[in-house]
């Protein structure tokens, strides 16, 4: 096995400053989501950590959160692949192909065992015996419990990967779920999303590339740096919240002058995200600045809590407090109906119990 | 006039009967801030800006009301501690539990005239213990929903898991929605047992809950759980 490069190595390889690195440490720090006194400990990691090596695998999913990662601005995608990280396959950047191409994953997966992280994008699908869903002659489920068992971590990318996506959607016509269960102990961390925020993805790998560990989760195993804020807490709009200041259709005065979607359906109440801070093509817009509601793609089985433009679950025009009111409506009704039949029920009683004194 | 002899039974503790009155405040004024917290009412108005309500407002209402709520749960303990006529759950490890429920069920189903003599009938006890687990339940995904704006701190970790275990957080909405309906329903099934049991009876439901005590002609089936009972003046 050769002496792989640290980031360092590399540096000094291609005569880059040490200004210049320490200068990418720290925006490597801030892009992970760290306070600024572990800076020392990212360019310690820099020097002498060797370069990760990674394994990209794809399952039942439309590789979109792939387009997210390569429009990655800090760091840029293409510095990650082809410095900072060691990928050494992968389903939809490669160019090799077929018999060579699936050999040289179990070498890589000898040869670094226990040492490589695990990428996993798409969920997997176990019915009809995960047909639905193969590659190199194996089914998904298969390929990602046999890569997972030998890798040092692994990071599931996007909704599809941590609990099944679109796929799972229902009726979840091929049986697809997230990727967690089948993992075993291997430690996993999950970047929900549709897609991931590209800096989110990035951030992530890094993390586990520098430190050997994954970042500090939450319940859910998604990292807290980029998942800890509800993106209402985060949302710029959120002061026309506040004021009870809603656009009421997308094509009104208030919508016009940007405030808050809530009443249009917003999920940001719902989701954690980076959304709200870190926004998308560094830092141009998000979905909300856009004028679009929030449709909650981090969060579990979005697809099927109710419409994406209305703000509780309903079923048609009907939602939960439709439900609520008719519930009422129907008691208020029936102790009407149930006090009067009472009422000749006592004068009826109180007739027999008399006729029965006089007896 | 006809004259009867009746006993005077000392049943609700002070703590119970404030704790009760709260309880009604707070789901009222929960109730209202909760919907137009789900569906703000448009102001329309000249400026738009000047609006009339604030969500800011609204939401703090909602809070405050359920702290105080939560708070006042302290007097319902204290109560139940300190006075045997406060301890309300219904007795289901008692085999006769199930025969008097039917008795009352008979008599809620106009079927009978009279139902035997209760200071707590057994429907009405599981009743109170539905109310206790469907406010339970508000309380989890009301927290679960409010303390998610820091996951790691106290609150955080003590409702989190709620989000994870229902799924998503949108479906604690939903459980919180719904469940603040079968409130009000609960609540206007409530009140109409309380007055037709005065129309009924005549025991001193109603008032039972400003004055502690009620008034029975018979000697009640749950006579035994209560301090003996005084004659009426």
């Amino acid at each position: 096995m050769e002496k792989r490069e640290s980031l360092w190595d590399k540096c000094l390889r291609k005569g880059i400053s040490r200004r210049s690195f320490l200068k990418g440490c720290a925006a490597l720090t801030a892009m992970m989501g760290l306070s600024a006194d572990k800076m020392s400990k990212v360019v310690e990691a820099a020097e002498v950590k060797p370069l990760p090596v990674v394994v990209w695998i794809h399952g039942h999913e439309c590789t979109g959160c792939d387009e997210s990662f390569i429009r990655s601005a800090s760091p840029l995608a293409s510095d990650l692949v082809l410095s900072q990280i060691d990928l050494e396959y992968d389903h939809l950047l490669s160019a090799a192909s077929g018999e060579p191409f699936e050999a040289h994953l179990q070498e890589v997966m000898q040869q670094y065992k226990g040492k490589y992280i695990l990428c996993v994008e798409g969920a997997t699908c176990t019915k009809d015996n995960g047909v639905y869903c193969m590659s190199g002659g194996h089914t998904f489920s298969h390929m990602l419990k046999e890569a997972s068992a030998n890798a040092a971590a692994v990071i599931a990318y996007g909704t599809c990967a941590t609990s099944g996506g679109i796929q799972a959607a229902a009726p979840n016509p091929t049986g697809s779920s997230g990727i967690n269960q089948f993992v075993g102990s291997t430690p996993v961390v999950n970047v929900p999303g549709c897609p991931p925020i590209p800096e989110v993805m990035t951030g992530v790998v890094m993390h586990v590339a520098l430190f050997g560990t994954i970042p500090p989760v939450d319940g859910q195993g998604r990292p807290k740096q980029f998942f800890g804020n509800r993106l209402h807490d985060t949302c710029y709009r959120r002061p026309f919240f506040d004021a009870g200041m809603f656009a009421e259709s997308y094509d009104d005065a208030g919508a016009k002058a940007g405030w808050c979607l809530y009443k249009l359906g917003c999920r940001g109440p719902e989701t954690y995200c980076s959304c709200g801070n870190l926004r998308w093509h560094e830092g141009m817009s998000y979905p909300v600045q856009s004028g679009a509601a929030c449709i909650g793609c981090t969060n579990a089985n979005f697809w099927d809590t109710g419409s994406l433009s209305k703000r509780l679950p309903g079923y048609g025009p009907i939602d939960v407090d439709t439900i609520g009111a008719g519930l009422a409506a129907v008691t208020a009704v029936g102790v009407v109906a149930h006090g009067a039949a009472s009422v000749v029920q006592k004068k009826k009683r109180d007739a027999a119990e008399a006729a029965e004194k006089k007896d | 006039m006809k004259e009867e002899k009746r006993k005077v039974y000392y049943l609700f503790s002070p703590f119970l009967r404030i704790f009760h009155w709260i309880m009604v405040l707070s789901i009222v004024v929960l109730f209202v801030t909760g919907l137009l917290i789900t569906k703000p009412v448009t102001v329309v108005a000249l400026e738009p800006t000047a609006t009339s309500l604030s969500m800011d407002w609204v939401r703090n209402i909602h809070f405050i009301f359920a702290f105080l709520f939560c708070a006042s749960f302290i007097l319902r303990i204290y109560g139940f501690i300190v006075n045997k006529g406060d301890r309300l759950f219904p007795r289901v490890w008692e085999g006769h539990f199930y025969s008097e429920t039917l008795d009352v069920a008979l008599h809620y189903g106009l079927l009978k005239y009279r139902h035997a003599p209760f200071l707590r009938n057994p429907l009405a006890r599981m009743s109170y213990a539905g109310l206790y687990i469907m406010v339970l339940i508000e309380i989890l995904t009301g927290f679960a929903m409010y303390y998610m704006t820091e996951l790691s701190n106290i609150g955080g970790m003590l409702f989190g898991w709620v989000n994870v275990v229902l799924g998503n957080e949108m479906v604690t909405h939903w459980v919180h929605h719904i469940v603040a309906w079968l409130i009000i329903v609960f609540a206007i099934g409530h009140v109409y047992m309380v007055l037709r049991a005065d129309l009924m009876e005549a025991e001193g439901e109603a008032s039972s809950m400003f004055s502690g005590v009620k008034f029975l002609e018979h000697v009640p089936r749950d006579a035994n759980e209560v301090e003996p009972a005084k004659d009426a003046d």
